[in-house]
């Protein structure tokens, strides 16, 4: 099941960390966004809302998102405010930028449409990049400098797979200038200095208008799960970059657990998630020597989904938090990967499952999974 | 109605055990939806997924885009169990500019050919509330083998900021004189609407069976419910009074049935149990606080039984009940009563009844009650009704005789003063945690446990009891040296456990802004 294009656009713009979103929505939406991004940021609190309320249904919702600028620039210590306008404002009709245009504020002001029935989450999230590169400035070219697009705040492990993800490259002599989406407003507004965009999954609408607004050319790479996948990423930079490096790998870690990962070697295993998915289908298939037995996205049918799990031979589970009623009816360890994960934390960003060091704590969290399931 | 494996695990007769896998194992996931309330509240339309998924054999189905069914899978009331069967009819642009009742009919086909519910409910959204879809047209045009419900859940039609305010002053009215009672409901939970919708929609008229009662129930929601559930058939049985079923944790036939109850007992809103009366003749009974303590279950028994008219017939049976607890409580009192006690509690419904058990069922010797009521502000609670309670409150407590001094909202340090006057300091909100700043003031938590205090029966008291009796003999009331993390954090001074950072200051404070604005009778600063 898809969320929707309202909640795409709130993890782009809640992804500039300095800046404050602002959702013209009734109360529902706002939490609903809200409520999967604090699950592991409890105090990482930048949003609010208009709470359109019958009221506003009726007369209008203007006053109330003038109101609600005015305030959140008297309260809020941010550069600027991004205001998200949802299904109800625009089946009503509320004139969302001409409110916007009406006031003088000390913050900076953006807005955007992203009704929930109007597009994916996907869409949400790629219109709304594109939106937010207004804001960009041309900047000097940094040498051998890459931003990473496609990533959200609430992303799981985001932090410690950012983190891992630099290390490499700085070991290949690269450097990251903006992560996107999870920078301040300033280093989104430099990304344009990078010398290449790497769209990790999506922002590929972003990398394109960037490519034709700033020349800064884009590769598209799958997620860097595993060995491999990790290799193909690095190389591929390097290569691009002309920074000559070869990637090298340590798997004295694996060995520890050989006997266990003989034990799980062709084990049938399903999978569902965003773009996250494909790649982690990868990893498992390539580099455990897992049977993918079923493989869906978010946006496929979720009963079907559902179905050829029940039918297939799947003893591990891997997905988001919505998976574990599948996991559960089936008796079978659910591995939390992708977005929505609201039943388990990362708060350590040593532990990341992207990179080379992510496959050695992917491996070891299937392991002790399945060890401590029986 | 999910099962989870806490569900089957946790029913091994021990109230005490009971409460603290709650506490664990939704508490993780509850405590931090209501810290957020702090920052906003949640969909009309959560409260209805939650109250149609505690009913056997139904099936939510959300009318409207797919982003709504996405995060109601995680309605506030039930995050420790995700609603994982949520299909929706995803509406899409097409749907809002031609209407989506084709797609609705489609979808309660496609809904009970894949899970073959006893009941689907639909569940319009504000994307179908605004497009105008005639969703009782279409369910009443559909011929299914099973039934179906049309519950108004558009999301803009939330409970305003004042509700709570008005029945928060109506209750500290009400403290003195019960027969003040507030008598209406918060509007737009969710929950009400499901309740209201399965009497007008679903229950048949039955026979009246005699002494045959319905309870209304939060089901996991409520920490310890197993075996307070329990108790109360317990003690009705011994009364010569069965339990017909909880609503609306039961099956759609039961619901059906539910009329053929004498007596319907209320937990929350009154609205569904007035139509129940009105449609199939069945009276009801409200537990409101004053039925809190060991008099107070005494009279809820008396006044359930003269609404079952068992009058005088059922008088043995709660006095035996009662006379038991009472002697199993005794030593404890003898123990409780060496000692001095300050017991820090929050504002809220409940706080004069809940001192009361303290001092009367209990009998610890307090000396000091330090009530916070900066909670309610985190609630909206305007200034002049919190006066209004702290002033109540006072006038109760001396009505009924109670002598320990009443300090509302002290500090860490007026803290650190009241715990060198007394033995021991018990806590019944979250605070005590921050008491151990630095390693600062020893408080006993009971805040797990004080859920004993609230049962419609007399032996949660009992327990809580024994409980604190083994908490004060291990030694942990004195002066704590322990520095747990969370006692390391700075705090915001009013809105405990919100941590002093702009962000969230900030965020609470729109929230409580522009909420206050939807009141009627506001300006557009939530003044009146």
């Amino acid at each position: 099941m898809d969320g929707g294009k309202f909640f795409g656009a709130f993890r782009a713009s809640s992804g500039i960390t300095d800046a404050v979103v602002l959702n013209h929505v009734p109360v529902g939406c706002n939490w609903g966004a809200a409520i999967f991004k604090t699950t592991s940021n409890q105090f990482d609190m930048r949003h609010a809302c208009t709470v359109m309320h019958e009221r506003e249904i009726v007369f209008g919702g203007e006053d109330a998102l003038r109101e609600a600028l005015i305030r959140a620039d008297e309260l809020y210590d941010t550069p600027i405010l991004l205001v998200i306008a949802g299904d109800a404002p625009s089946i009503i009709g509320d004139d969302v930028g001409a409110v916007v245009n009406s006031v003088t504020l000390d913050a900076e002001v953006m807005w955007m449409e992203a009704a929930g029935f109007k597009g994916s989450m996907r869409d949400g999230y790629e219109e709304a990049l594109t939106h937010l590169a207004g804001l960009m400035n041309e900047s000097d070219m940094i040498e051998n400098s890459v931003n990473l697009i496609g990533f959200s705040p609430d992303d799981f492990k985001v932090d410690a797979d950012v983190k891992e993800i630099k290390r490499l490259l700085r070991d290949a002599g690269v450097e990251v200038n903006s992560v996107i989406s999870k920078c301040s407003l300033e280093q989104f507004k430099k990304a344009p200095a990078a010398e290449l965009n790497v769209v990790l999954g999506q922002g590929s609408k972003l990398a394109e208008h960037m490519k034709i607004e700033f020349g800064v050319p884009y590769l598209e790479m799958e997620y860097p799960y595993g060995l491999e996948g990790t290799t193909q990423l690095t190389s591929a930079i390097s290569e691009e970059l002309g920074t000559g490096h070869e990637p090298e790998f340590d798997i004295e870690p694996f060995k520890k657990v050989y006997l266990y990962l003989h034990e799980l070697y062709g084990t049938p295993v399903s999978i569902i998630g965003d773009f996250h998915a494909e790649a982690m289908a990868n990893f498992l298939n390539w580099e455990l020597g897992f049977n993918v037995e079923v493989s869906a996205r978010n946006v496929d049918d979720y009963f079907e989904f559902e179905e050829g799990v029940r039918n297939s031979n799947t003893t591990i589970l891997f997905g988001s938090s919505f998976e574990q009623n599948i996991a559960r009816t089936l008796d079978i360890p659910l591995i939390r990967f992708c977005y929505p994960v609201f039943d388990n934390v990362c708060v350590y960003d040593d532990a990341p499952y992207a990179g080379f060091r992510g496959a050695v704590c992917l491996t070891e969290a299937i392991i002790n999974t399945v060890m401590s399931y029986g | 109605m999910e099962m989870s494996k806490h569900d089957m695990a946790n029913d091994d007769g021990s109230p005490l055990r009971e409460i603290f896998r709650d506490r664990v194992f939704n508490g993780i996931h509850q405590g931090t939806t209501w810290q957020f309330h702090r920052y906003g509240i949640n969909c009309k339309l959560s409260g209805s997924v939650y109250a149609v998924s505690e009913i056997e054999g139904a099936i939510p189905l959300i009318h409207g885009p797919s982003g709504c069914a996405f995060h109601q899978r995680l309605t506030p009331r039930k995050m420790y169990a995700p609603i994982y069967n949520l299909p929706c009819t995803d509406l899409n642009e097409n749907d809002v500019i031609y209407g989506g009742e084709d797609k609705l009919r489609d979808n309660i086909n496609e809904v009970y050919r894949r899970f073959h519910p006893s009941l689907i409910a639909v569940l319009p959204t504000c994307v179908s509330g605004l497009v105008g879809d005639d969703v009782s047209g279409v369910i009443t045009e559909l011929d299914l083998p099973c039934d179906l419900l049309h519950v108004p859940s558009e999301g803009f039609a939330h409970r305003s900021r004042e509700s709570l305010d008005m029945i928060m002053r109506d209750y500290a009215e009400s403290w003195k004189d019960p027969s003040r009672s507030p008598a209406y409901d918060l509007r737009g939970c969710g929950h009400e609407e499901v309740m209201f919708s399965i009497v007008d929609q679903l229950m048949e008229e039955q026979e009246i069976v005699e002494n045959l009662v319905n309870i209304e129930s939060f089901g996991r929601f409520t920490y310890g419910f197993r075996s307070e559930l329990r108790e109360i058939k317990h003690i009705f049985g011994a009364m010569g009074v069965s339990v017909n079923l909880t609503l609306p944790t039961c099956t759609v036939e039961e619901i059906k049935r539910a009329p053929a109850a004498e007596l319907n007992i209320v937990t929350r809103n009154l609205r569904w149990a007035e139509r129940m009366k009105a449609r199939f003749g069945n009276d009801y009974i409200r537990k409101w606080f004053f039925y809190f303590g060991l008099d107070g279950v005494e009279k809820f028994y008396h006044d359930a039984a003269s609404k079952l008219g068992l009058d005088g017939e059922a008088d043995d049976a709660i006095r035996r009940e009662k006379t038991q607890s009472l002697q199993e409580l005794e030593k404890y009192r003898n123990i409780f009563a060496r000692d001095d006690f300050a017991v820090s509690t929050q504002g809220f419904f409940f706080t004069p009844y809940l001192a009361r058990i303290y001092a009367t069922d209990l009998k610890l010797p307090i000396k000091y009650l330090c009530v916070d009521m900066q909670l309610l502000k985190a609630l909206n609670i305007s200034e002049e009704t919190i006066e209004v309670m702290i002033t109540n409150m006072q006038e109760a407590f001396e009505e009924w005789d109670l002598k320990f001094e009443v300090i509302t909202n002290p500090t860490l340090d007026e803290m650190s003063e009241i715990a060198k006057k007394v033995d021991h300091v018990l806590s019944d909100r979250i605070t005590p945690p921050i008491y151990e700043k630095g390693g600062g003031v020893g408080v006993t938590d009971i805040s797990a446990t004080r859920y004993l205090l609230f049962r419609t029966g007399f032996s949660g008291i009992v327990v809580f009891g024994k409980y604190l009796n083994r908490e004060l003999n291990t030694g942990k009331t004195g002066q704590n040296h322990r520095e747990p993390i969370i006692s390391r954090f700075n705090y915001d001074k009013i809105y405990y456990p919100m941590l002093d950072d702009n962000r969230c200051s900030a965020s609470r404070e729109m929230w409580s802004g522009m909420w206050s604005m939807k009141s009627e009778g506001c300006d557009n600063n939530g003044r009146r």
